[in-house]
């Protein structure tokens, strides 16, 4: 059994109705207890971040990642464990915006 | 400027836009300004009246599955919704593109208990791929060209729009609103070229390569590239329940179906590899036995458009994200030609003893009742693999897939994640619209057929030609034999009473036959196939019915039982 550690997922969203117990299903239906959860608009306006911090497997956590990143409005998501938070911010989710056409802003 | 119309209207309106060519519904109060709007639109969309919204979002699924194009489901809020929620899992759990529209209560009474008033996005939720509230007129033409693009595009799946009332009656000016693109969404990853070299590295290194595959050939239109990659690295296959059809049943790489119920030959192969190639299927526990054992021997490549399949069951050496048509063609371009694999014995000696110890036993008894594999066997010498053959579950369904015989795509039609028992005699109603010039074949058992009988009256109306082979046995078979073999024949609650279903069918004006006699088989069905439009032929088959070969519950793919008695063990 691999032990369980404190991770903390960030998920970069759509402004959407529903999100949010969109993603707290998805941890629900496992029985993952979130230690901690934020959610505030991030510094791209009608952006929103998730900060969701749970104690899991790492290979149950890459799985919920997944999960997530696979709701139509959520952009990105990832996991760190816990300790080790950077300060990344918005420098990924900007990149891979550009990437995938920010400008049509079309949600 | 052109005059404002309402949101109904602008409801059909963008069904236009989306070329919407049949609509499956049942109308009621919450959805009535839509319904109402219907009268002008008649002439260019069909809408079917189902019996019970359960048998319109199964005739919607099984409408997706012939085509390929999403089913579209109009039903009202509160009950029209939840009796849809069932078909929405099965649709979320088998990848089937569908849009199902809800009437919801007027804004103002969300939230209070209104009649009819259910939470339908916080039910629907965690089994659509979206789901989204319309609460402005204004909103209509987005929502709904973003619920058929999300519900067609990536990996397909159910969307469900909820449709509040004043949405329905307020006021827009209409413009279609086009979705071919949205920007926190990727439904078509781009594939890793790397990836590509080292996957087709290995498959060149490998002795014994095997691919299984599954559904996520059919969706992606990938049928020519596996047969081309499968032709060119010599290598064998297998196919999931699901991904029937895909190639045609006589292509000599094809060793059989996979799982519980499959060939012996797949199931013996998937642990004697050293290469397993997954492609468009999602490793589910029917298929993969224990997952503790399941090819543990081998290197693993799998293949899926959706990257939170990859390494979600069986961890892999290779995930490879990207349309499995694309990732066919690009391995094939890529690995060495080769007429041979070190693949000697495995396949003859399984597929030897499977015929003689499973498949004559099954559809050649010779006396005695008649057997259900024996009836889908004499169907399939009749239709030649050209018939479009749906299934409900248990029994039947595992038959039908066994002894049917395939020779295009899309040409099989189950519930296959969810199981879900009454999805045959609907979802042939809607794979017969959608592919009117094909025969339409349901196998299903007298479970199933009670739990959606109520649309013999959409077939009655629609005049729906679908031929209905009931394999009658009085009992729920599938659980019946689960309690013969694991449960020390204790059969609780699964005998059935049943009525003369005929009987019930000429009611309906559906012509039918009862047949209990393996003498009066041929006769009868070639005279379903010879008459004209719906027909039920009820066959009393062997009470005590089983399905072999079967890998119990828990145990390895290579577990396998061939009958009551005897165990398959190779290499013995």
């Amino acid at each position: 059994m691999e032990t369980e550690k404190l991770f903390e997922i960030t998920a970069y969203t759509e402004n959407q109705v529903g999100l949010l117990s969109a993603i707290a299903g998805i941890f629900t239906r496992r029985s993952l207890n979130i230690e901690k959860l934020l959610v505030y608009p991030s510094q791209i306006a009608g952006i929103h971040k998730f900060k969701i911090i749970t104690r899991a497997a790492e290979a149950q956590i890459q799985t919920v990642v997944l999960q997530i990143e696979k709701k139509v409005d959520v952009i990105k998501s990832y996991y760190e464990v816990d300790n080790e938070r950077s300060c990344r911010e918005i420098d990924d989710v900007r990149q891979f915006l550009q990437e995938r056409e920010i400008e049509s802003n079309n949600i | 400027m052109e005059q404002k119309i309402t949101g109904a209207e602008a409801f059909w309106r963008s069904l236009l836009e989306e070329q919407v060519k049949v609509v499956f519904g049942y109308p009621g109060g919450q959805i009535m300004p839509v319904y109402d709007h219907y009268w002008n639109y008649q002439a260019q969309i069909r809408h079917v009246l189902v019996r019970h919204e359960q048998g319109a979002i199964h005739a919607a699924q099984g409408y997706a599955r012939a085509s390929g194009i999403p089913g579209m489901v109009l039903v009202t809020s509160g009950p029209g919704a939840t009796n849809v929620v069932t078909g929405v899992a099965d649709a979320m759990i088998d990848s089937t593109p569908v849009v199902v529209v809800a009437g919801q209560v007027p804004c103002q009474l969300l939230g209070k208990d209104a009649f009819q008033e259910i939470d339908l996005i916080g039910m629907a939720t965690p089994i659509t791929k979206w789901s989204y509230q319309i609460r402005r007129a204004e909103d209509v033409a987005w929502a709904v060209s973003r619920a058929f693009y999300i519900a067609r595009t990536g990996r397909p799946g159910p969307v469900v729009l909820d449709f509040t009332k004043d949405a329905q009656a307020g006021l827009v000016d209409y413009a279609p609103k086009p979705c071919h693109f949205i920007r926190s969404y990727v439904p078509d990853p781009q594939v890793s070229e790397s990836q590509l070299d080292e996957a087709a590295r290995m498959i060149d290194e490998a002795r014994k390569p095997f691919v299984v595959y599954g559904q996520g050939i059919l969706l992606s239109g990938a049928e020519k590239e596996l047969a081309a990659f499968l032709e060119k690295g010599a290598i064998p296959a297998g196919s999931t329940l699901l991904g029937l059809g895909a190639l045609d049943s006589g292509n000599p790489h094809l060793k059989g179906m996979l799982g519980m119920h499959g060939n012996l030959a797949p199931n013996v192969m998937t642990q004697h590899c050293d290469l397993l190639v997954a492609v468009g299927m999602r490793f589910d526990d029917r298929v993969t036995g224990k997952l503790d054992t399941y090819a543990r021997q081998a290197r693993i490549i799998h293949i899926d458009i959706d990257p939170s399949e990859i390494g979600k069951l069986v961890p892999v050496d290779l995930g490879i994200v990207g349309d499995a048509r694309k990732v066919l063609a690009g391995l094939t371009e890529r690995i060495a030609p080769r007429t041979t694999r070190e693949w000697q014995m495995e396949p003859i000696l399984c597929d030897a003893v499977e015929k003689h110890k499973v498949i004559e036993p099954e559809i050649q008894p010779g006396t005695g009742e008649i057997n259900p594999g024996e009836v889908v066997a004499c169907v399939a010498d009749a239709v030649k693999g050209e018939a479009l053959i749906v299934t409900d579950v248990g029994q039947n369904q595992m038959l039908a897939a066994r002894y049917s015989r395939f020779v295009r795509p899309h040409s099989f039609i189950s519930s296959g994640g969810l199981g879900t028992m009454g999805f045959g005699l609907p979802a042939a109603i809607g794979a017969k619209i959608a592919a009117p010039e094909r025969t339409v074949v349901v196998f299903l058992g007298d479970g199933g057929l009670q739990m959606t009988f109520q649309e013999m009256g959409t077939i009655m109306q629609e005049g729906t030609d679908v031929k209905i082979v009931l394999l009658n046995n009085n009992w729920l078979g599938n659980v019946r034999m689960w309690q013969q073999l694991f449960f020390q024949e204790r059969y609780s609650c699964t005998r059935m009473l049943n009525p003369e279903f005929t009987g019930i069918a000429q009611a309906y004006g559906i012509s039918g036959l009862h047949v209990e006699t393996r003498e009066e088989l041929p006769s009868a069905i070639r005279q379903m196939f010879a008459q004209e439009g719906p027909f039920l032929l009820d066959v009393h088959v062997r009470e005590e019915s089983m399905v072999f070969p079967m890998i119990p519950p828990g145990s390895s793919v290579d577990e396998i039982m061939l009958n009551n008695e005897d165990w398959f063990n190779y290499g013995d």
